[in-house]
């Protein structure tokens, strides 16, 4: 398949996906805003209404947290399934299995759109001001989005030779969750334990590197960054070979199982 | 007449097994189709025959390259492509049929712009009129049905494989899209033709492979092969009868 079509292939499959999602809700394409601004409605509920110890500044930090981190997870997660998901059509048609998490990835790429555009409205209302620094924002959401997609295309290979990881997957992801720094602040901890967090979870590092940009103006590890996107970007490089030589393999296992 | 034909496609000893993920037969290994061999030839129309679940449909998916055979060989000639029409190609139920048949399209390798030019084509044949833009999911089986004949019938390839397609809609649909279909087969397309309906093979086919249980029971001449099959199939429910 040609690599244009392939392109616009992913580009018609999400943008359809998506129409398909706002029709089946009677609020439609609202929800993109509304589910983003429910999530700080809720953090401000628990966290500044009802413990009432924390001030706004730590709702900014939970917001810009959560929402990031959710692009990953739902990326993956409903990636993981998407080869399954098709499995009408594998049967019929000989196409590259990456066309499908590529599809749900691309999905989450317009939302996430959305999505920033709504963070960066309700960071500058809450009296934090767009610095250049943010311009470090772009590096950062290549790399972000090369993890997705690597981690996209192993969760939807796994799901193949097995149903089971798909459990397996959405369990991880609330356990990343709790070890990323969505509810806490990797930087409190003891310096060395700040560094093992940050070397060792890539994601920890990445919600780390946007609240740092954002809310206080600091540029990221750019080396860090550089290595993160680079190491993804092999394994995602390796995934592709391995999806397109044994496509018929993973077919055979979709239909299979 | 087909031996001084060329040969399009050929397969060779082909078996294919696969693990189930409950051991259920022969430690959870299912054999699908053991020991193969056919040859396909320029411009014939191959009819394949058998009972639901003896592996046409597998045989099918080996020739168009969807599936990998477990042992032998599946060797087309190269340049040419196959393609499988099939019955509803994965609707998406909350999208119209007009985005259902766009997408159908350009999965099969059409362009965006070839694709909006079939489209009112596909409207017409299909004669769904203003459901056509309508979501899949409120359609009755037989609109479904029709949108998916007509969305398959647009794929333009050197060997057309046709799954059991030939029992869609009403009386009228049917007899539409069957002539449809003898148009592109009585001209040079190459096509294989699966169905387990012996009366349409003999009608259509020039020459005729009868699957049993994963293996070839009988090739030939379509009335010899088909009169073979519904044979055992009579013979079969008359000892179920007697049962």
């Amino acid at each position: 398949m040609p690599l244009l079509h392939y392109l616009r292939l992913i580009d018609i499959m999400a943008r359809m996906g998506l129409r398909a999602d706002a029709t089946r809700f009677f609020l439609g394409y609202i929800w993109w805003i509304l589910e983003p601004l429910l999530w700080v409605g809720i953090f401000y509920f628990v966290f500044v209404t009802i413990m009432g110890t924390r001030g706004p500044d730590f709702l900014m930090f939970l917001a810009t947290g959560k929402l990031v981190f959710v692009w990953f997870s739902k990326s993956v997660t409903q990636a993981s399934n998407s080869i399954i998901a098709a499995k009408g059509l594998v049967g019929k048609i000989n196409v590259p299995k990456t066309l499908f998490p590529m599809a749900v990835v691309q999905e989450g790429v317009y939302r996430q759109a959305a999505v920033f555009v709504m963070l960066g409205i309700i960071l500058i209302i809450n009296g934090y001001t767009a610095t250049a620094t943010w311009w470090y924002l772009v590096p950062l959401m290549i790399v972000n989005y090369v993890v997705i997609v690597a981690c996209a295309f192993v969760g939807a290979c796994l799901v193949c030779l097995a149903r089971d990881f798909a459990q397996i997957i959405s369990l991880g992801m609330i356990f990343l969750m709790f070890t990323s720094g969505v509810f806490f602040d990797v930087r409190a901890l003891d310096p060395e334990k700040t560094k093992l967090v940050l070397d060792l979870n890539p994601i920890a590092f990445l919600l780390d590197a946007y609240r740092q940009i954002m809310m206080y103006s600091t540029a990221p590890d750019m080396l860090h960054l550089l290595m993160i996107g680079l190491g993804f970007g092999v394994l995602l490089c390796a995934m592709v070979l391995f999806m397109r030589r044994r496509s018929q393999y993973l077919a055979l296992r979709a239909l299979s199982a | 007449m087909s031996e001084n034909k060329h040969i399009v496609l050929e397969l060779t000893e082909v078996s294919l097994s696969y693990h189930s993920a409950r051991k259920t037969f022969d430690r959870g290994r299912h054999h699908v189709l053991k020991d193969v061999s056919m040859q396909l030839y320029d411009g014939e129309t191959l009819g394949i025959i058998g009972r639901n679940g003896v592996g046409k449909t597998t045989l099918l998916q080996l020739i168009a390259g969807i599936l990998a055979p477990t042992r032998g060989q599946v060797k087309m000639h190269s340049g040419k492509c196959a393609s499988l029409l099939t019955l509803g190609l994965g609707f998406k139920p909350d999208l119209s049929g007009r985005d259902n048949a766009l997408l159908s399209a350009m999965l099969q390798g059409s362009t965006r712009q070839q694709a909006i030019s079939f489209l009112n084509d596909i409207k017409e044949f299909s004669e769904l009129g203003d459901s056509f833009t309508e979501p899949v999911k409120n359609y009755s089986a037989g609109m479904r049905s029709r949108l998916a004949f007509t969305t398959a019938l647009m794929t333009h390839v050197d060997v057309l494989l046709i799954d059991e397609i030939l029992s869609v809609g009403d009386a009228h649909f049917r007899g539409k899209a069957l002539a449809a279909m003898q148009s592109r087969i009585t001209g040079e397309q190459t096509v294989v033709f699966v169905s387990h309906m012996a009366d349409q093979v003999e009608k259509m086919c020039d020459r005729v492979i009868w699957l049993e249980d994963g293996h070839i029971v009988a090739e030939g001449d379509p009335g010899e092969v088909t009169s073979a099959y519904a044979e055992s199939v009579a013979r079969m429910n008359n000892d179920n009868v007697a049962k």
